[in-house]
């Protein structure tokens, strides 16, 4: 048996295997993800309408331009930070708030955890399909005020009612999520310091803003991040709730990109707006993490 | 001893109560509503018409000519199967090799990978059209389970790394000192400690994949007549979405499978999530 220090040769074995292990995820991973990200962000300078005999023409900034300049493309814009924005913090919120209501670990709490979870494991897009039923003109909730003799509602006809209709579909079906990433947050709180603001008689609001919710921290930086992200890419829920109707005040970036620039063979300009999207992700994972980090600081100044 | 309810406790329990039966509603119309006429539909959508209840419209939508439910079925789980497959054939070695060299380019390597969970796949869709024609591979499953298997990479790379980050280093080394190689060591002696994290990254994967829309309908296209639960959903339901005797049933066959799944692994799912998430 050779038990001497590691011979040249078998070093070099082992760095030839090291390299064959990594190299299938390398490969992978590059050709299929970072090599579209990189086209995206070469075709977002070009005019291309995708014929494979055609070369993408060089146009510089004319699609970030028309993109900037056109009422149609700006308002999806505006669609998709509201969904973000909005359904992020409502996300949250409720996932938050129901966390702390089903913490302690009991049948009824067990239920209720897989009652509020179960719509995750429903496609986007039989979620939409199944909401339209219920909240379309003809749909369910309609006929239900009908029969009571009230005017219907315009969940989804009406400009205005169908964007929040639509943040409401997607809350409910996502916020199940956050909700378990919260409750396993909560386990990590320590008990002690819990115990201790009990026994200095602090109120439940005062040991969840000195205790719980610092202790939160970075599950809320996990829980916000992923579904920020997760709802700056709206598509699916767009495509079978409401169509991006009516008047396109449904219709998100991600929506615009898929189902008009590009079967309109605007490549161009779907990867500028696709473009826009990695950036906003990335902004909006980087925000959060400085935040974080910038509370931690003050925490640590203050402790 | 028996506790007595206080009222906040009492307020809380009527309070969840009542979210659950909010949230327990659009599943119960889906079902009810999938047994009736569109009249009946239309006239009481939520009482239960055990009276007339009938399974044609069950059976109408599983005989659609337009989509096979159970086609879609076998072409969904295929591919929930071979993405999971590839996913972790790639990412085990990987995150092993990358958890047990300190060099910098394996914290840069890592890095570089764990950028990818910030891109939202679905809006690179448009170019990864052209990279699968480039290799010849776009409108098949194979394609579209590389593409797959490209966005799981990720976040699969990075919990494995976390798993096997905390395996002690001593398993190696007696494992090299008996002779084995890295393969051997990963095959024999990590594969097998790693079976918790593997079953958590399955179940999260292929719910991710069994429910994914955009990247099936962008990179199949109905050219290919290849239809996944989602897909084929798409296709059964999209045109006809008043006539509610084919929504309802469809939409119910579509979610049957996975809610059975999910109600008897519910435990498994729910603290699978939580553990992949905390690892980070």
């Amino acid at each position: 048996m050779e038990r001497t220090s590691v011979s040249k040769p078998r070093a070099w074995r082992d760095l030839g295997a090291r390299v064959s292990m990594v190299v299938p995820a390398v490969l992978v991973y590059v050709a299929l993800l970072v090599v579209p990200v990189i086209y995206a962000i070469y075709y977002s300078f070009t005019e291309y309408n995708g014929f494979p005999h055609r070369v993408p023409e060089f146009i510089g900034l004319d699609n970030y331009r028309t993109m900037f300049g056109s009422d149609d493309i700006t308002g999806t814009m505006v669609v998709t930070a509201v969904v973000a924005v909005v359904g992020a913090v409502a996300v949250n919120l409720a996932a938050l708030g129901l966390a702390l209501l089903l913490q302690r670990t009991n049948r009824f709490n067990t239920f209720g955890r897989v009652v509020m979870f179960y719509p995750h494991v429903l496609s986007a897009l039989v979620v939409g399909f199944l909401w339209q039923a219920i909240l379309g003109p003809q749909g369910v909730v309609n006929t239900m005020l009908e029969k009571v003799g009230t005017d219907s509602l315009p969940f989804l006809s009406d400009p205005d009612w169908a964007l929040w209709s639509m943040i409401l579909v997607i809350v409910w079906s996502l916020f199940g999520v956050q909700l378990i990433l919260y409750l396993a947050g909560l386990q990590a709180v320590p008990a002690d310091l819990l115990e201790a603001a009990r026994i200095d008689g602090a109120s439940p609001w005062q040991t969840f803003r000195a205790v719980t919710w610092p202790s939160l921290a970075s599950t809320v930086t996990v829980a916000v991040i992923t579904s920020g992200i997760s709802l700056l890419k709206t598509y699916d829920v767009v495509v079978s709730l409401t169509g991006s109707g009516p008047a396109g005040s449904t219709k998100t970036l991600a929506y615009s990109i898929l189902a008009v620039s590009f079967p309109q063979r605007d490549i161009g300009l779907a990867s500028a707006q696709a473009v826009l999207l990695i950036v906003a992700a990335a902004v909006l994972a980087i925000t959060v993490l400085v935040l974080r980090r910038r509370a931690e600081d003050d925490a640590e100044s203050i402790g | 001893m028996k506790k007595t309810l206080t009222s906040a406790a009492t307020v809380r329990v009527a309070f969840v109560s009542l979210v659950s039966l909010g949230m327990l509603v659009p599943m119960y119309l889906l079902v009810v509503n999938a047994f009736k006429s569109q009249q009946e539909i239309l006239a009481n959508p939520f009482s239960p018409s055990f009276g007339t209840a009938t399974f044609q419209y069950l059976t109408d939508a599983w005989n659609n000519p337009d989509f096979s439910i159970l086609k879609g079925y076998g072409v969904t789980i295929a591919l929930v199967l071979c993405v999971n497959a590839l996913a972790m054939a790639v990412c085990a070695p990987a995150a092993y090799v990358l958890a047990r060299t300190s060099k910098p380019i394996s914290r840069l390597l890592l890095f570089f990978f764990i950028a990818g969970m910030f891109i939202p796949t679905q809006v690179i869709l448009v170019p990864v059209i052209f990279v699968l024609r480039g290799i010849g591979l776009m409108g098949t499953l194979p394609g579209l389970i590389l593409f797959m298997t490209a966005t799981t990479i990720p976040f699969t790379l990075f919990v494995f790394f976390g798993y096997i980050r905390v395996l002690p280093r001593s398993l190696d080394e007696a494992a090299a000192i008996d002779g084995a190689g890295r393969y051997r060591t990963l095959w024999r002696i990590i594969l097998p400690l790693m079976r918790p994290i593997v079953a958590t990254v399955f179940i999260l994967n292929s719910l991710s994949v069994w429910n994914d829309f955009a990247s099936p309908q962008m990179i199949l296209g109905p050219g290919s007549g290849v239809y996944t639960v989602t897909t084929g959903v798409y296709a059964a339901v999209g045109q006809y979405s008043t006539d509610y005797t084919k929504v309802f049933p469809t939409l119910l066959l579509a979610v049957i499978p996975i809610l059975v799944i999910f109600v008897v692994m519910q435990r498994h799912i729910m603290s699978g999530l939580a553990a992949g998430a905390v690892k980070g």
